[in-house]
């Protein structure tokens, strides 16, 4: 992984990106934020729908109608972004123990959207009248949402990756 | 009195004091702070879209209102928290940043603007709370309320990116083993430098 992020670094986006990195790296991580914030606000309102809190008059499909785009768009976002602030800063990005973390995070609550949406469309009568009264249901709704806080802060801790000791890679380096 | 004097006072409290000391609390402070601003931002740009008649244009504007500002005015109040306790381990570096300075100005101007709302469209939301869009000074809170918070983000990121520089922190030497550092006593006799933000 070391030899790939020093490859990386080399390329030319990389070296476009380093070169630029007073404004570059700001921006692309401002962008980042801004597309964190459009996931967050969609699952909040999502979860609190599901939970009861808000949103009562409307049924769990025209909840997830109204902010499923906004939160698959904004996805694909912090991809993009997330993928050129590896470019920009392969090392300091890909050698930590917080980044590897954080995508398996996302990796998880990502199928969990997808699934979710999904099982929705297909079984839509058996979500809107039982499945969301559920305890279980409401509590993954809890644990999506902390899913989703905790890649944030992941995601500031690859900045600080040296409080993992030495699951830190760039520690026992 | 003096407010250099006031920020000094500041960072030399207990509670700065106890935050520089730790290797943990200031960046799950940052954290914390994230997660509440992506909520504040968040939130508020389902109104922001609704009053231009971008999204959400289904449901009454009051609804979208009550629903969602008590969620933002809570979030908000746990970013601005952080962010004090943030601004208090080096208050005097953060005063002088110029992207702290207009991160102020701008959320003083989020809410002039909110203020202005208040006076100017909600007077008359009865009216068109279920029109497809808000009339024009509704609509131009929104586009105004958009702009700013985009602004008060970069700043947020700028000041990261500037006062860390500022403070003239350094990389520890290569071979510092922070295992070390978590057993370190506090009164270890070398004075912990200020917290820098990440990056």
């Amino acid at each position: 992984m070391k030899q790939f992020a020093d490859w990386l670094s080399t390329t030319s986006p990389s070296v476009f990106i380093q070169e630029h990195n007073t404004w570059a790296i700001p921006a692309i991580q401002s962008i980042h934020i801004v597309g964190i914030a459009l996931v967050m606000g969609s699952v909040l309102m999502i979860d609190l729908r599901i939970l009861g809190w808000a949103g009562a008059d409307q049924t769990l499909r025209q909840t997830t109608s109204r902010f499923g785009p906004w939160l698959t768009g904004s996805l694909w976002l912090m991809l993009a972004t997330g993928i050129l602030m590896v470019i920009g800063e392969p090392v300091r990005e890909l050698i930590t123990f917080s980044f590897w973390l954080k995508m398996t995070l996302v990796a998880i609550g990502t199928l969990v959207a997808v699934m979710f949406q999904r099982m929705l469309r297909r079984h839509e009568r058996q979500w809107e009248e039982t499945l969301v009264h559920r305890s279980s249901i409401k509590a993954l709704a809890i644990g999506t949402f902390l899913v989703w806080a905790f890649i944030i802060v992941l995601g500031r801790l690859i900045a600080y990756d040296h409080i993992w000791g030495s699951w830190s890679p760039a520690v026992t380096q | 009195m003096d407010i250099h004097t006031l920020l000094g006072s500041l960072e030399g409290s207990g509670l700065a004091t106890r935050i520089r000391d730790s290797l943990f609390i200031f960046p799950l402070l940052e954290s914390i702070h994230v997660i509440g601003l992506t909520l504040v931002f968040g939130t508020i740009l389902i109104l922001d879209l609704r009053l231009l008649g971008v999204a959400s244009t289904g449901r009454s504007v009051q609804r979208i209102a009550s629903e969602i500002l008590t969620w933002t005015w809570a979030a908000f109040a746990v970013t601005a928290g952080t962010g004090v306790l943030m601004f208090i381990t080096n208050a005097a570096v953060y005063y002088d940043n110029v992207f702290f300075r207009a991160k102020a100005a701008l959320l003083v101007l989020a809410g002039v603007n909110m203020v202005a709302f208040e006076f100017t469209g909600r007077r008359t939301m009865h009216t068109w709370d279920r029109a497809r869009s808000a009339p024009p000074a509704a609509r131009a809170a929104a586009v105004l309320s958009l702009i700013i918070w985009v602004a008060v983000i970069v700043a947020g990121r700028m000041i990261g990116f500037t006062t860390s520089r500022a403070a003239g922190v350094t990389p520890p030497p290569a071979d510092v083993n922070f295992e070390d550092l978590f057993g370190a006593p506090a009164d270890s006799g070398n004075a912990p430098a200020a917290p820098s933000p990440g990056k």
